[in-house]
């Protein structure tokens, strides 16, 4: 029994830890100390452009074509096909975007991180660092942070287009019950800016989670070159579960009591 | 010039399609060394199963309830509540729950839970060269380690589709709960709507995601090199392609149910 207990309990144990990391790391950006490495920086946003991009824009688009048919049969069998939009604009936008986001970040940049961090870790690279008087915690985690912040909103506005043209193309080209103006009145009508923002800002509450749990882990890995590995898994584990939590907690306060839809009273 | 040009775009092309057949041969090879005599995984495969367990039992009770109650449950429902029509987020549940985003959410756990602790696994043992040493010994590494993971995988995930689905629905309950609406219709909707065809589907096919998750896992845990960074690396890149491989065959064997039973989707 107490085997499996160990996650929850490791997370428990960790919490604390993590909690005080991501208020160094925080002090580390907001403070302006980062920028005295603006450049690692840019480079990082660098990093994360050329190798993130693709492979989150196409679980975006997967999954928006999974929204596409799931709501066109749906609306088919409540004999409303023409209300396709309605279900992709909530689906898309609303939910499967911000999980998408989550789950892409987690995969390839948390991941990412703490074999990168791990591996400088239990190769003394870091303590090099430190000694050569450069603090590795501005050095290598808050230049990341800062990085993630500067390019991840722009990634995630695009990916949340390739899925809504991921869906169009799965509801009125390869399902093709609804004419295309029609689609598209219904599921602009569906949803405002605001909306926009509010899944923009669950992104990006994500992807800070993640970075924070991914540069956490990196910079604590241990035991050679199977504890990096152990620690990228370890990483793994809390970020999706997180990100499950994100969500629902974005949603309970941006839609909980206020569905934000043209219709009903 | 014109050769670095192509070289660069060409060649994670050509990586990537490499690397794929490879995992298509790891998995025939899997298929015949499980079927063939003689069968030395079985203690293996029940550690394995164990594992599995052991490791993902809570995230996936976390993440489904918080899925459920968020996304189907809470935006479906506010939907429904403006037509005055909150009992029929228990039929929707069906659609949501059941055939959707049970089974993904448990392939995403089981893959980012399961499957980076058996790359991370594996990936130690091949730059410690035990792997090596294994085929010195005359064991097959395949039959031995690849085999039972890429079993108990299987069966695991189907199992664990059928946990997933359920705390889905308790999160539909208490979504119903926080609209204070009674939970006697969202049950009656649910029962009349679901339909065998809906759950031998989802436990289907989540089977096949712990097949893919297996094969990537394994695969990239047996080709891992370069050191400390190399086993985070494989990591990395064996839940990259497990999300992606994942998402591109649900949506082709949901398409796939949807097109060909279409008595499922007839609302009750």
């Amino acid at each position: 029994m107490r085997r499996y207990l160990a996650a929850p309990g490791d997370w428990i144990a960790a919490l604390g830890d993590i909690a005080k990391f991501a208020a160094r790391d925080f002090g580390e950006v907001f403070g302006l100390r980062v920028f005295r490495f603006f450049g690692e920086a840019l480079r990082q946003a660098g990093v994360l452009i050329l190798g993130s991009t693709i492979v989150f824009w196409s679980l975006a688009f997967i999954l928006g074509l999974q929204c596409g048919i799931e709501g066109a049969y749906f609306n088919r069998s409540v004999g409303a096909p023409a209300y396709a939009g309605v279900f992709s604009a909530w689906c898309d936008l609303r939910e499967i975007m911000p999980y998408a986001f989550g789950y892409m970040m987690s995969a390839k940049v948390g991941t990412g991180l703490v074999a990168e961090i791990g591996a400088m870790r239990i190769t003394d690279e870091i303590d090099a660092l430190e000694v050569m008087g450069i603090s590795s915690m501005t050095f290598l985690c808050a230049t990341r942070l800062l990085a993630a912040f500067m390019v991840l909103p722009f990634m995630y506005i695009a990916a949340v287009g390739a899925g809504f043209f991921a869906s169009y193309l799965a509801v009125v080209q390869q399902i093709g019950e609804v004419s295309s103006g029609g689609f598209f009145l219904i599921f602009w009508m569906f949803q405002n800016p605001p909306d926009l923002l509010y899944s923009l800002i669950k992104g990006m509450v994500m992807a800070t989670v993640i970075v924070i749990v991914g540069t956490y882990y990196g910079y604590t890995a241990s035991g050679g070159p199977v504890g990096v590995g152990t620690a990228t898994a370890k990483s793994m584990v809390l970020n999706t579960v997180m990100v499950h939590l994100v969500g629902m907690l974005g949603t309970q306060i941006f839609w909980g009591a206020n569905p934000r839809a043209p219709i009903g009273g | 010039m014109v050769r670095a040009v192509a070289d660069r775009a060409f060649l994670p092309t050509k990586n990537l399609l490499e690397q794929v057949g490879d995992m298509m041969i790891l998995t025939g090879k899997t298929i015949l060394s499980a079927l063939r005599p003689p069968y030395p995984y079985g203690g293996e495969l029940v550690q394995q199963f164990l594992f599995a367990l052991r490791l993902c039992w809570f995230p996936l009770l976390v993440s489904t309830i918080a899925f459920g109650y968020g996304a189907p449950g809470l935006q479906a429902g506010n939907f429904l509540v403006l037509f005055g029509a909150i009992d029929r987020l228990g039929g929707f549940f069906v659609l949501a729950s059941i055939r959707e985003f049970a089974p993904f959410v448990t392939a995403i756990i089981l893959a980012g839970v399961a499957g980076t602790a058996i790359t991370a696994d594996l990936g130690a043992r091949k730059i410690r060269e035990e792997l090596d040493a294994l085929q010195v010994l005359g064991v097959d590494p395949v039959k031995n380690l690849v085999v039972p993971r890429f079993l108990s995988l299987m069966v695991v995930t189907g199992l664990f589709n059928i946990y997933a689905l359920l705390f889905g629905i308790f999160g539909g309950v208490l979504a119903t709960l926080t609209f204070k609406a009674p939970l006697g219709p969202f049950f009656a909707t649910l029962l009349t709507n679901a339909s065998t065809t809906d759950l031998w589907g989802s436990v289907v096919k989540t089977t096949c995601f712990g097949a893919i998750i297996a094969i990537v896992c394994c695969y990239k845990g047996m080709t891992a090199s370069g050191g400390a960074e190399g086993v985070g690396r494989a990591v990395n890149q064996a839940v990259v392609i497990a999300f992606l491989g994942i998402g591109a065959f649900n949506y082709v064997f949901t398409q796939t149910l949807l097109a060909t039973h279409p008595e499922i989707s007839v609302i009750k």
